[in-house]
C-alpha cells in the first residue's frame, strides 16, 4: 500500500466545551482528489487546519507524509500548498511584488507554471492587491499555492468567490496540475457540483463526525432512492434496512437507502408485494438524504 | 463524442463505459479506432482523470478496448461486425425501464411516449446523427 499523504486517527478537537471534531479516522493516498463536504459549521475548516498542524488535536493524531502535523520538518512543509478561506495576501503590494515575495521562500518554485497560470487566469499583476476583485484575489492565492508544485494541495472553499465560468476554468487547471503528477488534493466546498467533477473521493462531515468517506463512485452506487408501488395500500414503516428517509402516500412510497445492493430489489418487491425501482442519486441529493432526520 | 454528466446519479465512469460499449456494438467505433487519451477527456469534461482511466481499464478487462504501449487505447478487433441486434437491444433495456417508469409516474400513456420518441428520433437524424455516422 502506498504511504498515506494525510492521515487522521481518532482525531478530536474541542474549543472549550464545544466539540468541533469527533474521532475522525481517515487517510488520503497519493493522487487522491478528496472533496470535503459538509454544511456550514460541520467542522470542515477546523479539520483542514488541524490536519495541517495549525493547532493541536484535543486527542488522536494528525499526520502529513508520515510526520506528526504539529512537528513537521521543513522538508515536509515545502511539500504543502495551502489556500485558506480568507487569503493572506498583503493588500498594499502589487500582485507582482507578492509573487516575488512568496517565490523566494521556495527552492522548487516553478516560474514557468506561475507565469502560465497568471496569463491564463488573466490576473492583473501590476495592480495593488487591495484593488483586485475577490475572484482575482482568489486566483492569485491559488497561483501562489501551486507555484512550488506541492505534493499536497489543501484548499479551503477554493472557488467560493469565482463565477461559474471561472470555477470551471479553475477546476480544469486543478485537474491538469494534479492529474499528471500524482499530487494529492484536499479541498472543502459546499458547491457540490464542483466536488462531483473534480473529486474521486469524498469525506462527508456532519456535526464534526465523518459520516462517509470513500470513492465518490461507490457512494453513488450505494445510496439510492427506491420507488415502491404497491398493489395494495402501504401502511406504516416498510422496514427497509439502512433507510435514511421514508415517505409513504397510499400505494406509493419513496425511500432513500444507504448501502443498497441491487440484488435486494427482487426480494424486497416480493415481501412488499410491490414494484420496486431504484433511482440513482446525484451527490447533492445524497448529501441531503444523509442529513435527513436525526 | 461522449456526453458526461457529473451531476447524474450514474457515476461518470459508468456513463462512459455505457457509451463506449454502445458505439462499439453499433459499429460506430470500428475495431482499431483510437480513443481520446485519459488526460484529453478529463480536461475536456473537467472531470477527475481517475474516473476516465477506471472506465478504460474496465473496458479493457471486458475486451472492448485494447491498451497499446505509448499509444492511445483502441477498440478491440474482436468483433469485425457490429454486435447482433438482440445484444444491442439488451443494452438499451435499463434505459427503457427508466423511461417507462418515469412515464408511468407522469401518467403518460404508451402512445404519448412513442410519439415523443418519434419526435426526438427525427431531431437526432437531422442533427448530430448524420455527423456521427462518419466516425
Amino acid at each position: 500500500m502506498p504511504e498515506a499523504v494525510v492521515s487522521a486517527e481518532r482525531l478530536s478537537k474541542s474549543f472549550g466545551a464545544k466539540e468541533v471534531l469527533r474521532e475522525i479516522t481517515a487517510i488520503a493516498e497519493p493522487g487522491d482528489v478528496i472533496g470535503v463536504l459538509g454544511k456550514n459549521g460541520a467542522g470542515k475548516t477546523t479539520l483542514l487546519e488541524v490536519l495541517l498542524g495549525f493547532g493541536p488535536p484535543t486527542s488522536g493524531t494528525a499526520r502529513l507524509f508520515g510526520e506528526e502535523s504539529m512537528r513537521l520538518s521543513e522538508r515536509a512543509k515545502a511539500r504543502i500548498g495551502f489556500v485558506p478561506q480568507q487569503d493572506e495576501l498583503i493588500d498594499m503590494l502589487t500582485g507582482e511584488q507578492q509573487l516575488k515575495l512568496t517565490s523566494v521562500f521556495y527552492r522548487s518554485w516553478d516560474r514557468e507554471l506561475a507565469r502560465r497560470l497568471i496569463s491564463e487566469w488573466e490576473i492583473p499583476m501590476d495592480r495593488t492587491i487591495r484593488k483586485l476583485s475577490p475572484g482575482e484575489r482568489q486566483k492569485l492565492a491559488l497561483v501562489l499555492a501551486l507555484g512550488h508544485r506541492p505534493d499536497l494541495l489543501v484548499l479551503d472553499e477554493p472557488v467560493a468567490s469565482l463565477d461559474p465560468i471561472a470555477r470551471r476554468a479553475f477546476l480544469k487547471q486543478l485537474l491538469d496540475v494534479t492529474g499528471s503528477e500524482n499530487r494529492t488534493v484536499l479541498f472543502s466546498s459546499h458547491i457540490v457540483s464542483d466536488l462531483e467533477r473534480a473529486a474521486n473521493k469524498v469525506w462527508i462531515l456532519k456535526h464534526g463526525e465523518l459520516i462517509w468517506q470513500g470513492e465518490l463512485d461507490a457512494l453513488k452506487e450505494s445510496v439510492v432512492r427506491l420507488h415502491v408501488r404497491g398493489r395494495r395500500k402501504l401502511t406504516g414503516s416498510l422496514g427497509i434496512p439502512n433507510a435514511l428517509s421514508e415517505r409513504v402516500h397510499g400505494t406509493h412510497a419513496t425511500v432513500a437507502v444507504a448501502s443498497w445492493d441491487p440484488r435486494d430489489e427482487a426480494r424486497l418487491a416480493a415481501r412488499l408485494d410491490a414494484d420496486v425501482e431504484a433511482e440513482p442519486l446525484g451527490l447533492e441529493d445524497i448529501f441531503v438524504e444523509l442529513h435527513a432526520g436525526r | 463524442m461522449f456526453v458526461l454528466n457529473p451531476q447524474s446519479g450514474t457515476p461518470i465512469y459508468r456513463q462512459l463505459m455505457d457509451q463506449v460499449r454502445r458505439l462499439v456494438a453499433s459499429g460506430q467505433l470500428a475495431p482499431g479506432t483510437p480513443l481520446p487519451s485519459v488526460r484529453e477527456l478529463a480536461l475536456e469534461h473537467a472531470v477527475n482523470p481517475m474516473t476516465i482511466s477506471k472506465a478504460y481499464h474496465l473496458l479493457e478487462l471486458e475486451g472492448v478496448l485494447v491498451r497499446n504501449r505509448g499509444k492511445p487505447m483502441t477498440v478491440a478487433a474482436r468483433s469485425p461486425r457490429a454486435a447482433p441486434r438482440a445484444q444491442r437491444r439488451k443494452q438499451l433495456q435499463a434505459d427503457i425501464r427508466q423511461l417507462v417508469f418515469a412515464a408511468r409516474q407522469l401518467e403518460l400513456d404508451k402512445e404519448d411516449v412513442v410519439a415523443l420518441i418519434e419526435e426526438n428520433w427525427e431531431d437526432e437524424n437531422a442533427g448530430s446523427g448524420r455527423q456521427r455516422r462518419k466516425t
